[in-house]
């Protein structure tokens, strides 16, 4: 008598080997799971399309009640989360609303806990609550907890929940949740690493007991942690309705058909819009710390970052990134790694390749090259207390390349309306101190949340309506805010001509103007989440001028409470560049009007205090003598545009009408005017190749380069050879030439 | 698949089109003609002969010359060379670089430093059509915004190959080879 064994069941099989198995069939076949076929798309459509609605209803139903139950204002106010249904392996089969970067990072988080073999040890249960945020083993930056639980259905895991929420403090070293200042990974804050934080659905003790003593405002941060539970458990709930209703059979192979369907309609995307080949797109960050009040002596220091990206599609429509010239690691909180840049791109496509199927497919239709070991997307080989404090920092200055390249293949297929010209900046305002209650408050105001949109091929971006990492913009009800921190809002206009200047002009952002009231003193950091101060963004797409730089502005000990009582005008607005208006308005002790970003306040802020907080607009596209005359003189009647720019910028000749109350160009003046410049344009340029001979010169003699520079240029040179190499090879520099 | 009328098409590339349609265009699935439509509306609007085999940017144009050549070629006529060398290369240069250069465009605290930063404005030396913007630190290459594989895209997406097909390959370095 023989003894037969039953081939492995995918009920049978340990997680950890579905997951080797599928890992095999999807590089055998080209296809996730092997599914070369969409079984139940192809023979129920309508019910396919039904259920793939249904999931995305639960997840958006997780992410309403997770919001409710959460605490910061960051949830409760602007949304700014996200939860996910997952199989069991990890791949998100459908997201919420929120932040489309997520997916990719609960997806890693949930497949950690399969590689690392948490089936046995600590064992996956129903009611277990799992959560990360240790940027080492694959979060993002740590003020965003990804929880997870398991969903298991007659014994089996057959799906996963998850959520995330950025948390108004983490404990990082100075308060808040931007921790552009954290020096090394130990001051990254509260750690929670790939752990079991609960079970039966409840969180354990001791997770609380943690958050109130590593933590500067933990009845917030358990409160966002109930949230997660809650939406994650929601989720759960829904899902295990939806399996009796559909049959669990149905369910396994469906979820999985949604996953592949995502990666092809990314592939479909991209073959139907793009044009096979290799973009490239150099970019540059600053953060220019030197002088400042800075944590350790190496953060004494300027930094420009090299951001650089190459895109290539092949004949396949698969996307290559490469991040090859990338810097070296920073003694700040913005280094990210290779797991979360990966993860990161998934916001990148949510906006610029696929809306309709958000879920882990997407990242299965492109290759991410290794960044270089070192650098700022990559740091952890050469050091591995590298801080990610606030990751996002240059990766959404990087994915914001993408946009552009991605716009241009756009173009170039004929797909105008899809065109995005490149994106602003994500300047933050956080607020430290004694709150109008009386109690401790650290926490993000959402201004940053509601960027001006990029141009687009045939129109200006909107204003104020668009964000890089979330595709909900929303910067919240300027009333709320005053209920969450001891400010009073004095203005929130649309800043003139912050969105470069081009043939279409990117959205215009706004300028937050805030006076200190009700603390007995608070700090502000205006801080770093993607920002430029001392360069321009790399984004003169079609011969548009780039957007300006993020300048600060604040004034201490004031004379605005005398102001006020006497009625006199206050501070509503920027004003010019040149002759700011709270200069003019306002007599205080500390009085900066142009100060280099980031920077955290050196004393506390008083009552009558005045902030004036920038957010950026997006980029513009297009010669900037080729706007509509007409639409030059409708932003001038707006003050949306400035006269100096309508007529040295955009050679527009418009006089005001004072009967109609508006602007009216001169057409045929306009066109005159317009004609010199484009002629003065030719007389004072020359040939590219007079030019790159004196160039390289200056190159080889580093002439007018700031240590900052060269800094950036030894760095990336070093840790990518081949792209040191070309370098010189342009610059036709000696083969064993450093900068 | 939706199909869209051409002069429906043209209407939204003059940004013509009411918002509302522009949205549902957006929203829908894409027209897979749309690359015919689009070429063809362009060659239209250029003067010269030559037929376009990719609009690059709105004012450049790799066109097919008659002994098959493919070449980057300007809307007023200007050409700037094999389309596999980047055509900033035959492009003219204007670079602000010191605070007075940078005043025309940004002042005061909308001014960046120009120890960090070079403005680099590429025109066309036909026009004067201001082509592109590049704003990197000095010791950057300019870059090639994009090199198309020409043949791979209209041999396998289009179907219809090109004649004498061509490497696939950047041939900047090789110029600036040639230079002193």
């Amino acid at each position: 008598m023989t003894t037969e064994t039953a081939p492995p069941t995918e009920k049978s099989m340990p997680i950890k080997d579905l997951l080797a198995t599928n890992d095999e069939l999807f590089a055998k076949t080209g296809y996730l799971f092997g599914l070369k076929d969409l079984k139940h798309k192809q023979e129920d459509p309508g019910g396919y399309e039904a259920v793939w609605q249904i999931l995305l209803n639960i997840c958006n139903t997780g992410w309403d009640v997770g919001c409710r139950v959460s605490s910061s204002a960051i949830a409760v106010e602007g949304g700014d989360a996200l939860w996910a249904l997952h199989l069991p392996t990890g791949e998100a089969v459908a997201v919420s609303r929120g932040i489309t970067a997520h997916p990719g990072l609960l997806s890693h988080f949930v497949r950690q806990l399969i590689e690392e073999g948490y089936e046995d040890n600590p064992g996956i249960n129903p009611g277990d609550i799992f959560e990360n945020n240790d940027p080492h083993y694959g979060g993002i930056h740590p003020v965003d907890f990804d929880t997870a639980v398991p969903i298991i259905y007659e014994g089996e895991l057959v799906a996963w929940a998850s959520g995330v929420t950025h948390v108004m403090d983490s404990g990082y070293i100075l308060p808040g949740s931007i921790g552009f200042m954290n020096p090394d990974s130990f001051a990254d804050g509260m750690p929670v690493t790939m752990e079991k934080i609960g079970e039966n659905d409840q969180l354990h003790p001791w997770y609380a007991m943690r958050v109130k003593s590593r933590t500067r405002v933990p009845d917030s941060v358990m409160g966002d942690a109930r949230g997660r539970l809650a939406g994650c458990l929601t989720i759960r709930n829904k899902v295990i309705e939806a399996i009796d209703k559909y049959g669990l059979e149905y369910f396994k192979d469906v979820m999985k058909e949604y996953v592949e369907d995502g990666r092809r309609y990314a592939v479909t995307r991209v073959k139907n819009q793009a044009i096979p080949g290799r973009l490239r797109k150099s970019n540059f960050k600053d953060l220019a710390m030197k002088g400042k009040r800075v944590i350790m002596p190496n953060q004494d220091v300027d930094i420009l970052f090299n951001l650089p990206l190459e895109m290539n599609i092949d004949k396949d429509a698969h996307v290559d990134f490469s991040l090859s010239g990338a810097s070296g690691w920073v003694p700040f909180g913005q280094n990210i790694t290779p797991p979360a840049v990966k993860s990161a791109l998934l916001n990148a496509y949510s906006h610029m390749v696929g809306f309709d199927m958000t879920n882990w497919g997407p990242a299965a239709a492109w290759t991410l090259e290794d960044p270089p070991e070192g650098s700022w997307a990559n740091p952890y080989p050469v050091n591995y207390y590298a801080s990610a404090g606030v990751a996002w920092a240059p990766a959404v200055m990087w994915m914001s390349s993408l946009y552009e390249a991605f716009g241009r293949a756009y173009f170039m297929r004929g797909y105008i309306e899809e065109v995005a010209a490149g994106a602003a900046t994500t300047l933050t305002a956080e607020f430290s101190g004694i709150g109008q209650y009386g109690t401790y408050v650290a926490g993000l105001s959402l201004e940053q949340a509601s960027n001006g949109a990029p141009a687009r091929g045939m129109a200006d971006g909107e204003n104020s309506a668009w964000c890089i990492y979330t595709p909900n913009a929303d910067f919240g009800n300027a009333e709320v805010t005053e209920l969450w921190y001891p400010i009073v809002y004095l203005g929130r206009n649309v800043q003139p001509d912050s969105g470069g200047y081009g043939t279409f002009r990117g959205g215009l952002g706004h300028t937050a103007v805030w006076m200190v009231k009700n603390t007995p003193g608070i700090e502000y950091q205006c801080g770093c989440a993607g920002m430029r101060s001392k360069v321009l963004a790399n984004h003169g797409m079609y011969g548009a001028y780039p957007g300006w730089p993020d300048r600060g502005s604040y004034a201490h000990d004031t004379n605005l409470k005398e102001l006020i009582e006497k009625q006199q005008p206050l501070v509503h607005e920027r004003g010019d560049p040149e002759d700011p208006i709270m200069a003019n308005i306002l007599t205080a002790k500390v009085l900066e009007t142009n100060i280099i970003t980031p920077f955290i306040t050196p004393e506390l802020l008083q009552e009558y205090d005045v902030i004036m907080h920038p957010i950026s607009g997006a980029q513009a596209l297009g010669d900037p003598l080729e706007r509509d005359p007409a639409e030059v003189a409708l932003d001038l009647t707006k003050g949306w545009t400035r006269e100096r720019i309508a007529s040295d910028v955009h050679g527009v000749v418009a006089s005001y009408d004072e009967a109609a109350k508006e602007y009216k160009a001169d057409e045929a003046a306009t066109e005159k005017k317009r004609d010199d410049m484009r002629q003065a344009r030719k007389d004072r340029s020359v040939p590219f190749k007079e030019w790159w001979a004196q160039e390289r010169e200056k190159v080889q003699a580093k002439e007018n380069m700031d240590p900052a520079v060269l800094d950036m240029w030894r760095s990336s040179m070093e840790l990518s050879p081949g792209y040191g190499a070309e370098l010189r090879a342009f610059w036709k520099l000696p083969e064993d030439f450093t900068f | 698949m939706p199909e869209y009328d051409i002069g429906e098409i043209e209407k939204l590339i003059d940004g013509e089109l009411a918002w509302p349609r522009v949205q549902e265009i957006m929203k829908g699935a894409k027209d897979v003609d749309r690359f015919e439509k689009w070429v063809k509306i362009l060659q239209g609007r250029v003067s010269w002969p030559e037929p376009i085999l990719l609009p690059l940017t709105p004012s450049l144009f790799i066109v097919q010359k008659e002994n098959n050549e493919r070449v980057v070629k300007c809307k007023c006529g200007q050409e700037f060379g094999d389309y596999r060398v980047n055509w900033k290369l035959s492009a003219s240069i204007y670079v602000r670089e010191s605070e007075e250069d940078f005043k025309e465009i940004y002042r005061g605290s909308e001014q960046p430093d120009p120890a960090w930063t070079q403005l680099r404005e590429y025109s066309c030396p036909g026009c004067g059509t201001q082509l592109e913007v590049e704003a990197v630190p000095r010791g950057t290459p300019p870059d090639f915004d994009f090199l198309p594989d020409l043949d791979t895209f209209y041999k396998e997406w289009l179907g219809r190959p090109l004649p004498d097909e061509q490497e696939f390959t950047d041939k900047t370095l090789e110029t600036v080879g040639k230079w002193s």
